[in-house]
């Protein structure tokens, strides 16, 4: 039997009807259209579908969509603000820290959610981070840089 | 990967989430996190036909310290906040440790410590760590409600000492003494997202800062069946001044207490040097941190 869910995605109210067995990857993907959030492994290995619930980093292949009832989501595609993209989202491609781009709206999630609780990280801290996010293309370095450019970039904000 | 169907649950309250466990007993499955229950379910190794999510019963995420005795852990706790909680870090190492261990971060912040536990998997990551802080696993049903020491809740990979109808609700740990100190290590073939190849949790009391072993607990993961204490390793160490040497024989008394599979995570005879090797470590930080005690 299907079931009204209300939602917040991307700051916006959402409402939809769905059946229990749907998880929130699915719902967001077919039913909202918002397909920034990727399917790849469906089991929590590779975090393609990285979305961030109540302000963690989630994988969104292991969460119902009924479990998002009444709860915060935000999608990649919520974090350009105005047309303007996120100095992280920026960071990736000045750094060359995309290729594919499979992994990427997961990658720039784990680090959003990580500059947001410590703006200041460690390559360590980085590294942790996106533990859950494989990359089969870049190698990772060139995403830790991104991330510790983009971390400079907040930083030098916050000073000015 | 599709998910059977199923009827979804969502009690609110604690009563009510007993009342369907009652009702529906062997039809249903708890969902906390999801980390375990959803992937074995998308695999059609489970197909329960409902589902009863906890996550809105209240107080079960919650981590309560009782005076300076202990604290009480809700079952529905996240591994992402034990990791990070002062209190679970200072006096409760072995699980703050385990619980940062766990999966990557995003598992961490879905994965609760009761899935973990009533999982009973021989590898995972909390089992050893409560096992050496001699837990207590509140159980309820809808009539009945019981205490386990978590010491003799695993019987089997995957079974535990829980029937259909309960719900793990909490689980106890008391203060250990001063100069107490504890430490968990875990192999794997990399750092995170990893099943461990083998996890040792230690914790150790002192008489002092530079005094001898008063008490000593070591619990070995992913190395039997069941997570087991290394009991007969303990009682050497009770007595004695803190050495490599005497954590060394420790070591060499936990590998016989293990039956190691060989499996592609690692061979037997592996594991048998790796239990050796990372149950000196644990002993070693875990005195450490216990020489380094604060009230
Ligand atoms: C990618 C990935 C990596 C992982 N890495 C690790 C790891 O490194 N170490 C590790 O130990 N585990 C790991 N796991 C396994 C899993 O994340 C943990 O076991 C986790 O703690 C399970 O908790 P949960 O809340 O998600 O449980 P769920 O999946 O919600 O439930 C697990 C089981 O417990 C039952 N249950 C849950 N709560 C209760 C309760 N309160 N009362 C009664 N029954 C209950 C459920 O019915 C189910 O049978 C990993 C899993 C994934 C997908
Ligand atoms: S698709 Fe969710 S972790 Fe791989
Ligand atoms: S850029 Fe291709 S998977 Fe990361």
């Amino acid at each position: 039997m299907k079931r009204i869910i209300t939602l917040t995605v991307n700051g916006e109210p959402v409402e939809g009807a769905v059946e229990p067995n749907r998880t929130l990857l699915s719902f967001l993907r077919e039913d909202l259209g918002l397909t920034g959030a990727k399917h790849g492994c469906g089991l929590g290995d590779c975090g393609a579908c990285t979305v961030i619930l109540d302000g963690k980093p989630v994988n969104s292949c292991l969460v119902l969509a009924v479990q998002a009832d009444g709860r915060e989501v935000l999608t990649i595609e919520g974090l350009a603000d105005n047309g303007k993209l996120h100095p992280i989202q920026e960071a990736f491609i000045e750094t060359g820290a995309i290729q594919c781009g499979f992994c990427s709206p997961g990658m720039i999630l784990s680090a959003k959610a990580l500059l947001d609780e410590s703006p200041k990280p460690t390559e360590t801290e980085i590294r942790t981070a996106i533990s859950g996010n494989l990359c089969r293309c870049t190698g990772y370095q060139k995403i830790v840089e991104a991330i510790l450019a983009a971390a400079g970039t907040a930083q030098g904000k916050e000073v000015s | 990967m599709l998910l059977p169907k199923f009827e979804y649950h969502e009690p609110t309250t604690l009563e009510e989430a007993l009342r369907l466990l009652s009702e529906l007993g062997g039809n249903a499955k708890v969902l906390a996190g999801g980390t375990d229950v959803l992937v074995r379910m998308k695999q059609k190794i489970d197909k329960p036909s409902h589902v009863i999510s906890i996550a809105r019963v209240p107080g079960l995420d919650a981590i309560t310290p009782r005076d300076r005795h202990g604290v009480t852990v809700g079952s529905g706790v996240t591994a992402a906040d034990l990791a990070r909680h002062e209190l679970i870090r200072d006096r409760f190492t072995p699980l703050a440790l385990a619980a940062g261990r766990l999966g990557a971060p995003m598992i961490r912040n879905r994965a609760t410590i009761g899935g973990n536990l009533v999982n009973a998997r021989p590898a995972a990551d909390f089992p050893p760590a409560c096992m050496v802080l001699n837990a207590i696993l509140k159980l309820k049903s809808a009539h009945d409600e019981r205490e386990v020491p978590v010491n003799g809740f695993f019987r089997g990979p995957g079974d535990a000492l829980i029937e259909p109808h309960e719900l793990l609700v909490s689980i106890n740990f008391e203060t250990p003494p001063p100069w107490s100190g504890g430490s968990y290590v875990k192999l794997g073939a990399r750092k995170t997202l990893e099943i461990s190849m083998v996890n040792v949790a230690a914790l150790v009391t002192l008489e002092s800062a530079d005094g001898p072993i008063t008490a000593a607990r070591i619990a070995l993961g992913a190395v039997a069946p069941t997570p087991v204490r290394a009991y007969a390793a303990e009682e050497l160490l009770v007595g004695k001044q803190p050495s490599e040497e005497l954590f060394q024989q420790a070591g060499e008394t936990g590998v016989g207490m293990c039956s190691p599979i060989t499996d592609h995570r690692g061979t037997m005879e592996y594991r048998c040097m790796m239990i050796e090797v990372l149950t000196k470590r644990a002993l070693r930080l875990a005195v450490e941190q216990a020489r380094a005690w604060r009230p």
